[in-house]
């Protein structure tokens, strides 16, 4: 079968054709495409699996070495910040090992096009000691993921998948294998010096870790490496980088002017394998071009002190490498004649929450009340983009919202003069994964925060994956709603007004009670703003609809107050007639811009 | 072949390029992409550059692309500045295309038939038939038909 599929939906193909029975991971560009490809080749080929979203990559990681601890092929998957949050059980796995096997995808995003980080995940397999595969296609994503459970069984040791935006998003041509259901049996051993090791036990399980690297870096394949063309300077490489360099050399004819020579696993390398390959080719100069941080060109250099880089000034240490950017290298390094040509820049959009959006509102009806008095934390997601109403002024990593607004808090009551207001906006989705501890200490320790949690009832910025709050997953089967109201209560919150997020009057008086309550009462507040994503297929269907919305073009004076304060993009500004138009094409016909004319002018038909 | 679709988020230029690709793999030509949609759902641009029959990676320079389609006039610098030089194969969704579209066939979605269809039209790679084979599949294959054939003429 002959499938057009993204590196993220061959990694899952590839790992359920190899007999992994259980994925697990958190949404996160660029990984958020593995987990809904499993679950559906699950439904369509009647395989028997646990293939689901867990509530942060933490718990999935815990979940998949459980699983494993099973003698059940297991595989978690995240982006590169999401293995952060997991780097506890991370750590700790790769010292008990895995049974049956355990592949870790993570998807780094060098750029970076949508994370807070550029940081390279190949670290943190060294770091760990596991071994790390790095595919350069879509077509080796589908190949190394098999290998990759092949090599974690064997030696019981997770083995890290490292993709990249370019990878992860590219399409290629794939021949997929047979997608049988297997019959697979759980059988946990107890074994209390490894799965509940104390201190003394883990020295020797940290040797048997060494000693299990020892081998791996001996393997056939996986410690091979592939030669192509034969000129005279040579380029050791991996991953997306390698796919370029091969294009650069066979579009530019450089066949007799350099040479590649390609490692699949940058981690565990033979180094004196690798030195000899080198010597062999016989070449003078050596470059090292790899994605993300140094990894190799580190290792390579305490054998080669003389190998060129990113240590040596030669590649940039920051930014992707992209195949322009390589191309630069090379001319630099005086290997292409590269005719530098102006780049041309598509033209610049600036994003912005999706027209419609209930974020926009609640974020409107914020600004209104606090105006530029409060001190605004909020966290990773759409809202985010909060930023353009002047309504965020930090995102850190997730769930910081709510611990910072207790830090801003705490100093500025404690310090300066105690009525300083501080609003945390906070998902759904980000406040399962790893709000709720943080607002247990802004309870506990009495902090007088207003969290505001921005409910679309979905992880929106990532593609509209399900949360712990939804009744079904993505393939209809049957999950227990978390319902944030009752854990809000739970946990001992006071105060706890529930609005939708259309309601811009409601939130306004909703949000001047949460102030005085929280300046009384010195206490936390929380307000649950709801309303569905309207890129949802399913929130745009419900969602109000006017007949027809325009701007009354005799009232509306050209202030510009609707879109500088209420900004959505499909109001614009018509420069020639100093006047404001609603654009049809974008427009979902909300009208909840209505509000935010100070002269009435934009008006809808029922 | 070395191919740039350009378009906005909800257009299909995604779609457009699994149209290709299917039609490649049904040759048995290698086909490859890569996609560039970061903040897409933000109204910001849809780009795919793709590989027919070479490469390993589906990634194509400004200045090396054989073939650009455009779906949103916003774009035609951009995408003029992927075009080789000795090439002529600039095509365009212009408005009066989108109207009608809309007009006629009552959905944006089917521009990418007609894009199709032009595109078909200029290069010797694929037949008309290799199109309709794939465009048979579809729920709407007559009025796709229709504008793939508007985009022959
Ligand atoms: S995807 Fe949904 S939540 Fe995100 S900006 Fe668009 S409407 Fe809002
Ligand atoms: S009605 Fe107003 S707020 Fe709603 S999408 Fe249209 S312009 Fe934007």
């Amino acid at each position: 079968m002959k499938l057009f599929l993204s590196g993220n939906e061959a990694i899952a193909f590839g790992l359920v054709e190899a007999g992994v029975r259980f994925i697990v991971g958190y949404p996160g560009t660029p990984s958020s495409e593995v987990i809904p490809t499993a679950m559906d080749i699950k439904k369509r080929f009647g395989i028997k699996g646990y293939f689901d979203w867990s509530v942060n990559e933490k718990v999935a990681f815990e979940e998949a070495t459980a699983a494993s601890y099973s003698h059940i092929g297991s595989a978690v998957v995240m982006k590169q910040v999401g293995l952060n949050v997991a780097m506890d059980p991370f750590m700790n796995t790769a010292m008990t090992g895995a049974p049956g096997g355990l592949v870790v995808v993570v998807a780094d995003d060098p750029g970076p096009h949508s994370s807070q980080t550029e940081q390279d995940s190949r670290f943190l397999a060294f770091f760990a000691k596991i071994p790390v595969l790095e595919p350069s296609t879509p077509q080796e994503a589908y190949g190394f993921s098999k290998k990759a459970l092949f090599l974690s069984r064997n030696f019981e040791i997770p083995v890290m998948i490292r993709s990249v935006t370019r990878v992860s998003h590219s399409r290629e041509d794939i021949e997929v294998g047979r997608l049988d259901d297997l019959q697979v049996k759980p059988n946990f051993i107890r074994d209390v010096d490894r799965f509940a090791a104390t201190p003394h036990f883990r020295l020797i399980l940290h040797k048997e870790l060494n000693e299990k690297i020892e081998s791996i870096k001996k393997l056939k394949w996986f410690s091979d490496f592939e030669e192509y063309f034969e000129g005279g300077v040579l380029i050791v490489t991996s991953g997306v980088s390698f796919a370029y360099l091969y294009d650069i050399v066979k579009d530019n004819n450089l066949e007799d002017k350099l040479k590649l020579l390609r490692i699949s696993m940058s981690y565990p390398l033979d180094l004196e394998k690798l030195k000899k390959a080198i010597d062999k080719t016989g070449s003078k100069r050596v470059l090292v071009i790899e994605e993300g941080y140094p990894v190799i060109e580190m290792q390579l250099k305490t054998k080669m002190p003389t190998v060129e880089g990113r240590l040596s000034g030669l590649v940039p240490n920051e930014g992707e490498l992209t195949i322009d950017k390589i191309g630069e290298i090379l001319a630099k390094a005086g290997v292409l004649n590269q005719k530098s040509h102006g780049f041309v820049l598509p033209p610049f959009k600036r994003p912005s929450l999706c027209p419609g959006c209930g974020h926009r509102s609640a974020f409107y009806a914020i600004k209104q009340v606090f105006k530029n008095k409060a001190i605004y934390a909020s966290d990773i997601g759409c809202y985010t983009l909060g930023l353009n109403l002047g309504a965020v002024d930090t995102v850190h990593c997730m769930g910081a919202s709510i611990s910072f607004g207790f830090g801003f808090d705490k100093v500025y009551s404690l310090f300066g003069k105690n009525d300083q207001v501080v609003v945390a906006t906070i998902g759904d989705s980000t406040f399962f994964h790893s709000g709720m501890p943080a607002l247990v200490d802004a309870v506990h320790n009495n902090s007088k925060l207003i969290l505001v949690i921005l409910d679309n009832s979905t992880v929106a910025m990532t593609g509209n994956q399900t949360t712990p709050a939804d009744k079904y997953n993505q393939i209809g089967e049957k999950t227990k709603s978390i319902e944030i109201e009752r854990v809000i209560e739970a946990l001992g919150v006071e105060f706890l007004k529930i609005r939708d997020a259309y309601d811009i009057d409601g939130m306004i008086n909703d949000l001047k009670h949460a102030k005085d309550f929280v300046l009384d009462n010195k206490v936390p507040a929380v307000l649950i703003f709801r309303h569905p994503c309207v890129y949802s297929g399913e929130g745009l269907e419900n969602n109000i609809r006017f007949k027809n919305i325009y701007i009354n073009k005799d009232l509306c004076t050209g202030c510009r107050v609707c879109v500088n304060q209420f900004e959505c993009p499909s109001l614009i500004f018509d420069e020639d007639r100093k006047k404001v138009f609603i654009d049809v094409a974008t427009c979902i016909k909300c009208g909840q811009c209505v509000k935010s004319c100070p002269f009435d002018a934009i008006k809808v038909e029922q | 072949m070395k191919l740039i679709i350009l378009g906005v988020g909800g257009m299909g230029a995604l779609s457009l390029s699994k149209i290709v690709a299917q039609m490649s793999m049904n040759r048995n030509i290698s086909v490859r992409s890569s996609e560039i949609h970061g903040m897409a759902k933000k109204g910001g641009l849809v780009e795919v550059q793709m590989k027919i029959g070479e490469g390993k990676s589906g990634v194509v320079l400004q200045k090396t692309a054989d073939f650009t389609l455009v779906l949103d006039e916003a774009y035609l610098d951009y995408g003029k500045a992927f075009l080789r030089e000795d090439v002529f194969g600039f095509i365009v969704l212009k408005n009066k295309d989108k109207e009608w579209i809309v007009k006629d066939l009552g959905d944006i979605r089917f521009a990418n038939a007609l894009i199709l269809g032009r595109f078909v039209k200029q290069q010797n790679l694929f037949t008309n038939d290799d199109a309709i084979e794939v465009l048979k599949n579809f729920k709407f294959f007559k009025k796709n038909r229709i504008a793939f054939e508007r985009g022959l003429v």
